[in-house]
């Protein structure tokens, strides 16, 4: 009866008391953890670090390098099998050139490789500063895995990811992190094991890091570290394509003389404007333009290429007419040519037997003329229309 | 006429088996003659091997440079015999079957099968089938899919049966990968052909179809053997099923599993049971047959196989949990212990020991025991990737990879 009441006692304590009993033992562990990674003042001065090391993906060990930053950024080369790979990520947004894709140029990251990215960013443990980060950590217990007496800890992070952290209970140190990771850009749960820990600088750090996610199996093993090195901004930058750097003698503001072609086969000056050209994301050279002939006109002119063929693609928006036009084309010599004889807005083949072509020659450094030219065969003959002369604004 | 070869096969396999069985109660080693040894288990049977890898390693008999190829070595008396290729350009090049002297490495022939397989994604080119050691022949399979027979002698083509151009099999993506089951006068393969003709035996002597059977597509599996009262059971798995057929290529029983296309061969143990795992979705099953059908009798998540197979030893499996070697109980599917580190390896059961090659071309002897993981030594065998498990024959272990094989004498 008496062990029955003292029972009744420790239910009812546990039931008001449990969330502080547990906070206090999560902070105790965190707070050993921390400890245990080596002088906290010293890890407060770290700015940046360099890991060079080994990289096995496949069973293929290559040369790996990465940079990372107390900001958040991260940059990285290493091979995933036959293919090198590029990473960055400026502790908000990031790039990646991943062959593995069938991306054989620079892409955004998406929200889930942003989540792995700024796991791969951390210094040593996300329980360096969590509150401050926003973070929230429950511990869940302790258990056993694999023969490893282990402190479960529940790691939700700003993000609203939850991870799940097991410390070693005699170390201290982290021994495995369950996370959402990706696999061709798809979320994954990922099993992560920590090992070989060694000081450096007085500072502990894991020189085995072995990850399992679906089927992949990825090892870093870090050889050296270097702290505070600086990180070269630029490589943050996603690069544009090779392909849209041909374009950048557009780039600028543009006075713009309009002429049209007579009957008489002369060219007309009909007027003149201004034009806007830009850069608006790596693969999109965007053009503003307004001018009048006839009528006023408004229209928004797209610059990309496309990888499947090999091929520039413009797209043209008139917003008097509401309508959008598409051209495909090269550089051929010294010429920019684009037209939409091919072109197809239905299923199968164009019999576009009246069609328009884009053609931008004479590229120099502060101009280039754009003209404008009819096809009422397909493309066989092409009669000129418009001349757009571009010359660049002297700021 | 057709009814007595198939008697013949039937005597002819079990006087092989009651043979070797009886060898096996004298310790003599059994020959590794087909892929993961005579039974398909990846056992040494009859082998013994030293409580402990010296600490300097054992004594290298050879090692040598050869032609990439995912082949494991197989073992008959003084001749090993694997496959590889030889690349003429960056993409085109040769594949060939190869016998070498067991004893000094030195080749004695070798043939020339078919042209290359490249393989697109760069894991490696060439074949991935291990050759079968039969009474005169030895049985490979190319990567493009031509199975071909070859004198053990003197390497000369016997027949040749092209499974593309005969059956209208597909080239998986990887390259046709499974290898060759010897069942008495039958060769045995997943053909993955058109026209009910997924599993098909041939006549070892001359490459006539025998039988065939069965839809399904070429997967990277390989067939397994049982036998039980009696009667020869090849068990194949292919998609989410496995299938049951006898020497006559009678349909014994056919089971759904959960396990999508694995790529470890299905392996048996305690003679009705058979465990097959892969490394998506639900890990592995266990499964009791016998002559007329197969239930599950458990599954977990605690094993999931990539392209290695497990072993069985004394109530507990052995193999690659994806990139951890793992302890599971076979009755209950528990987990017993894991050690990590040697990344996707593969692994060979000896004696009561574990001979585990790691992915990076290291070989480690651990005791099989469910208590603890048991290191009983280690030395670096070959460099580098490493995906083709290890042969074992009269105290010699053969290791190769895509660029060089070896044989230790652990005795």
């Amino acid at each position: 009866m008496k062990t029955r009441k003292s029972h009744i006692f420790i239910f009812i304590i546990a039931l008001f008391f449990p969330a502080s009993f547990f906070a206090q033992t999560a902070d105790e562990i965190i707070a050993n953890h921390l400890a245990a990674h080596g002088d906290l003042k010293k890890w407060k001065q770290i700015e940046s670090m360099k890991i060079t090391g080994k990289f096995t993906a496949f069973s293929e060990q290559k040369d790996f390098f990465c940079i990372k930053t107390k900001s958040g950024a991260y940059y990285s080369e290493l091979f995933l099998g036959k293919n090198a790979v590029i990473e960055a990520f400026n502790g908000k947004t990031g790039w990646t050139i991943d062959p593995w894709q069938d991306i054989l140029y620079a892409r955004r990251l998406n929200s889930a490789e942003e989540n792995v990215f700024q796991q791969k960013a951390l210094f040593f443990t996300p329980f360096f500063d969590y509150k401050e980060k926003g973070a929230k950590v429950e511990y869940t217990g302790k258990q056993n895995i694999d023969g490893e007496d282990v402190f479960a800890l529940k790691l939700t992070k700003a993000n609203g990811k939850i991870e799940t952290w097991y410390l070693n209970t005699s170390t201290y140190l982290e021994f495995k992190c369950e996370s959402e990771w990706v696999d061709f850009a798809t979320p994954v749960p990922a099993q992560t094991f920590f090992d070989d820990f060694r000081t450096v600088n007085g500072l502990v750090i894991p020189f085995f890091i072995e990850r399992t996610f679906w089927q992949r199996d990825r090892i870093l093993q870090i050889e050296n570290i270097e702290f505070n090195i600086k990180l070269d901004e630029k490589l943050l930058v996603m690069p544009r394509k090779e392909q849209m750097n041909k374009l950048e003698f557009m780039q600028g503001d543009w006075n713009v003389d309009l002429e049209v072609f007579t009957r008489r086969g002369t060219w007309y000056k009909t007027g003149a404007t201004n034009s806007d050209i830009n850069y608006v994301s790596t693969n999109l050279l965007q053009e503003n333009i307004n001018y009048e002939n006839y009528f006023a006109y408004s229209k928004r002119v797209d610059y990309t290429y496309n990888d499947a063929d090999n091929k520039y693609r413009i797209s043209v928006f008139d917003d008097l007419s509401s309508t959008f036009e598409i051209f495909e084309g090269n550089f051929t010599d010294s010429c920019f040519t684009a037209d939409n004889c091919d072109i197809s807005y239905t299923a199968g083949k164009a019999e576009n037997k009246s069609c328009t072509q884009l053609s931008i020659c004479n590229i120099e450094k502060g101009s280039f003329i754009l003209e404008i030219k009819s096809s009422n065969d397909g493309g066989k003959n092409w009669n000129p229309r418009e001349k757009y002369t571009y010359t660049r604004k002297i700021k | 006429m057709k009814k007595k070869i198939i008697t013949s096969c039937i005597l002819s396999f079990l006087l092989l088996m009651q043979t070797f069985i009886a060898s096996s109660q004298q310790s003599e080693p059994i020959p590794w003659n087909q892929f993961k040894g005579f039974y398909r288990n990846g056992v040494a049977s009859g082998n013994t091997l030293a409580e402990k890898i010296p600490e300097n390693g054992p004594k290298m008999l050879w090692k040598k440079k050869t032609g990439s190829a995912f082949s494991e070595i197989t073992i008959m008396g003084n001749q090993i015999y694997t496959m590889l290729s030889e690349k003429t350009d960056s993409v085109s090049g040769l594949e060939f079957a190869v016998a070498f002297d067991a004893k000094t490495g030195n080749e004695i022939w070798k043939t020339l099968i078919d042209s290359i397989f490249i393989d697109v994604d760069g894991w490696g080119d060439g074949p991935r089938s291990t050759p079968a050691i039969g009474q005169d022949f030895v049985y490979s399979f190319s990567g493009r899919g031509k199975l071909t027979a070859t004198s053990k002698t003197d390497g000369k083509i016997a027949w040749q049966v092209d499974f593309v151009k005969e059956f209208g099999s597909t080239i998986p993506r990887w390259g046709f990968a499974n290898s060759p089951l010897l069942i008495g006068d039958l060769v045995v393969m997943e053909a993955g052909g058109s026209e009910n003709r997924a599993f098909i035996a041939f006549d070892a002597k001359t490459g006539k179809v025998v039988w065939a059977k069965g839809k399904g597509n070429s997967t990277y599996n390989s067939p397994s053997v049982a036998n039980i009262d009696g009667e020869t059971q090849i068990i194949f798995a292919n998609g989410i099923y496995l299938y049951s057929f006898n020497a006559q290529g009678d349909t014994l029983w056919t089971l759904k599993t959960p396990i999508g296309n694995p790529t470890a061969l299905p392996l048996v143990f305690d003679s009705n049971k058979v465990f097959i795992s892969a490394i998506r979705n639900t890990g592995f099953i266990v499964a009791e047959f016998n002559k007329n059908g197969a239930k599950e009798l458990i599954n977990g998540t605690a094993m999931k196989n990539d392209y290695s197979t497990s072993v069985y030893y004394d109530g507990y499996i052995y193999g690659f949990n994806v990139a951890a070697l793992t302890c599971i109980s076979a009755t209950t599917g528990e987990k017993k212990w894991t050690k990590r580190g040697f990344g996707k390896g593969s692994l060979i059961l000896v004696d009561d020991k574990l001979l585990v090659l790691s992915d990076q071309g290291k070989i480690i002897q651990v005791k099989a025991t469910p208590d603890a993981y048991t290191e009983q030594g280690s030395f670096q065998a070959i460099e580098g990737k490493s995906w083709t498990a290890p042969s074992f024959s009269d105290g010699k272990v053969y290791v190769r990879n895509l660029t060089e094989m070896a044989c230790f004498d652990l005795n």
